[in-house]
């Protein structure tokens, strides 16, 4: 009976409590830079996995996609990679980043351990038979999983494994991208969702250490380079027609997203089905435009080399293409990221209308298809993920360049406020939003989060019984200091009512009535109640709705205690010092 | 919520007689049934340090419709005080978030279908992930209806032995019924156990309340499982050692529970008191 150690040992002698026990002796922000450092070096080695293995695929499908089967290969690679996460490795999560967020947002980091490897297979699957989509997501949650882990494992608090897992995210997009900078942005701005010196060192430290993983097995290459823009002031006025459409573009891909998703979601045939279909329409689109299957990244070098083929039309039949495969590829069910398809979608977007200018002005000397292409890439990216500062670094990073800081800044910002205005939520945030999920840092919903309604619970409080008599009732009130009297059952000690001072002080005026009148003939039987399981903002909410100061908390029909508006207000205060102070 | 059970209702024959099991628990001590029909076939709890995903096999999540019928049926019938867990988290649309601040929850030996063909006595890792992180005990009853008419706390002296003795206590305040301690002594004389139930304040309530303790001085540790009355509701601490001690050693807990035709709770290593 005794074959066991005693978990609560903190010194137990065990090689696997070294690292834990040698960590807690270091100063808090020590502790988190080491374990950033650690969680970078495994994101960045995730991210190569990635890479390496679309680089496989590509190599072995990349020769056969002009066949006459080659329709089927998304198809296939979509109904696998769900047969993988479903029968396989079990995980039923979504597509990566938004888990990410809602585990911050919600669960204190938690991320569950086999999302650092499943979410990278299901896209390689996905993405290496040609589904149209990204392969960032898959590797943010798999930087995030790993982070979150290592935290749990070394026992960090849960501030700390928010950061870290900001830390995997970080290093995974830099090291997919190559971007340390982007890095640091994206988990800033769209994970952790807020900016501190505190967040910056870990996050910044591991998006280097990922990228340098990244450079030392991959080299350091530029994906895009570009060579040098002469840019006029007419080129820089024209931007802002850009800006309008690449917000179009963005709008349109997140509603046929948003559609597709909503029918497939709502379609009554097995997952695999529903993939399979979405990756065989994404594969017969591929047959007419193959430069809309997979991430692709040929399509983007192409557009910033100049050399995609000629035609206003044919650029803007690839950019609708390009929209549908990835709505079908991810509403359908495939496993991938919206970073990639977002750098298509926008640098045909950004071809499209150069094309456009020059067919409508031909006159002028515009600065050329990949100085628009790169544009546009920034424009759809920042509007679909509403994070502006990650699309500019992201361009300025994936091109080599900060020639065309300006113009990049500019369309960036332009685009996520024209996009805000239809679509007021990025990818990620929209169903989170939704479900009201979303609890960025520093605001009331997330303050309120950390507190719950039984340790708001006010116990103190005089119960009464329906049977009893006024006179009886009054000596209550006499020693009691509190305005709201319970009401119970004598028998089953069920929750009956409330009765407040104000509702029976004509009574206890008229001392005629003490022997005449029962509780249960004044007590307000209506009262609304709330729940120990109940959100505090809905309870706020009820304080508005009803105008009271305290409520009844009732469960399975006992009365537990009171919930007043100053007590929970008080903790709010506190908890809020308590944040600020961390 | 710690006067509340929570229950996964699996809807087949053997799921009934597991859901009987729960009723009566609930019926003993007074608290609360929390019944939870899975609609998804996984589902998660986010416990202080971890997060664990249960994948339910089948049955578990078939005939859903039905499911809350049957459920209601028997809870009627038993008159309990009970209700349905609606799950308000997602961590993803089909993957639903249960709490994890419950007072019991009811385990069947396996839950998730992988393990489903495994020997007697096995249990299953969905349900050692859940022992060995939760905060509350879990209750694995027998496969088929059986009362319990007292308590057995299998006592061996460490901190999650004591964990499992003081929610015995706990357990004997709620139903009533008596108390029995079992101690496997393993060269270690009485004195040694008094002195750790001395430490902990509970010796005089223990010998003054009358409670039989069950010293086994002698033989194998299998045989001295023979003497352990059957009518009775074990409680035994958990293990807080990983995979490779427990191919060397083997694990007590299955042992006991391959054993014993008992109903059993297992209070894991962070459980904690109100």
């Amino acid at each position: 009976m005794e074959k066991e150690e005693d978990p609560d040992a903190p010194m137990s002698l065990h090689i696997s409590s070294l690292p834990r026990r040698l960590l807690s002796k270091l100063d808090e922000r020590l502790q988190l830079i080491i374990v950033a450092a650690v969680v970078g070096v495994a994101a960045g080695y995730a991210s190569v996995l990635m890479n390496l293995g679309l680089d496989l695929a590509e190599h072995v499908l990349g020769p056969l996609r002009t066949y006459w089967y080659a329709p089927f290969f998304p198809a296939c690679g979509a109904a696998l990679s769900i047969f993988f996460m479903r029968n396989l490795i079990k995980d039923l999560g979504g597509h990566g980043v938004p888990e990410v967020i809602y585990s911050i947002s919600k669960r204190g980091g938690l991320i569950r351990l086999r999302s650092s490897f499943s979410h990278i297979i299901g896209c390689l699957l996905t993405l290496g038979s040609g589904g149209s989509a990204g392969p960032e997501a898959p590797v943010v949650i798999s930087g995030g999983s790993i982070g979150s882990n290592m935290a749990s494992k070394l026992y960090l608090k849960e501030r700390q494994r928010v950061q870290i897992v900001g830390c995997g995210a970080a290093a995974a997009i830099a090291a997919i991208f190559n971007a340390p900078v982007t890095g640091i942005a994206f988990a800033l701005e769209a994970v952790l969702g807020e900016w501190t010196v505190i967040n910056v060192v870990p996050i910044a430290i591991a998006s280097i250490l990922g990228t340098e993983v990244s450079r030392a097995l991959q080299g350091n290459q530029i994906p895009f380079q570009h060579r040098a823009f002469h840019v006029t002031n007419l080129d820089l006025t024209a931007c802002l027609g850009l800006a309008f459409l690449t917000a179009v573009s963005s709008v349109i891909l997140l509603r046929l997203l948003s559609y597709i998703n909503s029918k497939s979601a709502g379609w009554v045939a097995p997952r695999w089905l529903r993939a399979a279909l979405g990756g065989g329409l994404v594969g017969g689109i591929g047959l007419l435009v193959p430069y809309v299957l997979g991430e692709g990244y040929p399509c983007i070098r192409s557009v910033i080399s100049a050399q995609y083929p000629p035609g206003l039309i044919l650029a803007g039949m690839s950019v609708l293409a390009k929209i549908l495969a990835t709505a079908l590829t991810l509403g359908s069910g495939g496993i991938g990221g919206i970073f990639a398809p977002c750098l298509v979608i926008g640098s045909l977007t950004g071809l499209f209308y150069q094309r456009g200018l020059t067919v409508l002005l031909p006159q002028i000397p515009w600065a050329g298809e990949s100085y628009f292409g790169l544009l546009g890439m920034a424009g759809v990216t920042s509007s679909v993920i509403q994070a502006p500062m990650t699309g500019i670094f992201l361009i300025m990073e994936i091109t080599g360049g900060y020639d065309v800081l300006v113009s990049v800044a500019l369309v960036s910002v332009l685009s996520a406020t024209l996009s805000h205005f239809f679509e007021p939520f990025s990818v990620y945030h929209a169903e989170l939003i939704e479900r009201g999920d979303l609890l960025r840092p520093r605001t009331d919903a997330r303050v309120l989060s950390e507190l719950s309604v039984m340790e708001l619970l006010e116990r103190d409080c005089h119960v009464v019984h329906p049977d009893m008599r006024l006179r009886e009732f009054a000596h209550i009130v006499e020693t009691s200091h509190r305005k709201y009297f319970p009401v119970e059952d004598s028998r089953d000690g069920r929750f009956q009512g409330m009765i407040h001072l104000d509702d029976i002080r004509p009574y206890l005026f008229d001392q005629g009535l003490y022997d005449s009148v029962l509780v249960e003939e004044i007590m307000n039987r209506q009262m609304v109640s709330v729940s120990p399981e109940d959100e505090l903002p809905d309870i706020l909410r009820k304080f508005d709705e009803t105008h009271s100061w305290s409520l009844p908390v009732v469960q399975n029909g006992r009365f537990l205690g009171l919930i007043s508006k100053a007590t929970l207000l008080d903790h709010y205060r506190k908890e809020l010092v308590a944040q600020e102070a961390e | 919520m710690k006067n509340q059970l929570l229950h996964i209702f699996r809807n087949t024959p053997f799921g009934r007689e597991i859901f009987l099991q729960t009723i009566y628990f609930c019926k003993t001590t007074g608290l609360h049934l929390k019944v939870y029909v899975p609609t998804h076939p996984q589902f998660l709890m986010y416990f202080a340090n971890e997060v664990v995903t249960v994948d339910l096999d089948k049955p578990f999540f078939r005939s859903s419709e039905t499911a809350r019928e049957h459920a209601k049926e028997l809870i009627r019938a038993a008159g309990v005080d009970a209700s349905f867990l609606e799950p308000k988290g997602f961590s993803a649309s089909i993957l639903p978030d249960i709490p994890v601040d419950f007072g019991v929850m009811t385990c069947p030996r396996v839950i998730s279908g992988v393990s489903s063909k495994l020997h007697l006595g096995h249990i299953g890792p969905n349900v050692r992930t859940i022992i060995k992180n939760a905060e509350f005990p879990v209750l694995i009853p027998t496969p088929i209806y059986k009362e319990w008419r007292r308590i057995i706390v299998f006592f061996g002296g460490s901190a999650n032995k004591i964990k499992a003795l003081l929610y015995g206590i706990h357990l004997q305040l709620l139903s009533g019924n008596p108390m029995m301690l079992f101690t496997y002594a393993e060269n270690k004389p009485k004195a040694y156990y008094e002195q750790i139930l001395e430490e902990h304040n509970v010796l005089s309530g223990i010998k003054s309340g009358g409670v039989e303790w069950l010293f086994v001085e002698k033989g194998h540790f299998k045989e001295a499982l023979y003497d352990v009355p059957p009518d009775g509701l074990m409680i035994a601490g958990a293990y807080g050692h990983g995979l490779i001690k427990e191919v060397l050693f083997g694990d007590l807990m299955e042992e006991m529970h391959a054993m014993l035709p008992n109903n059993v709770v297992i209070v894991g290593p962070h459980y904690r008191e109100d």
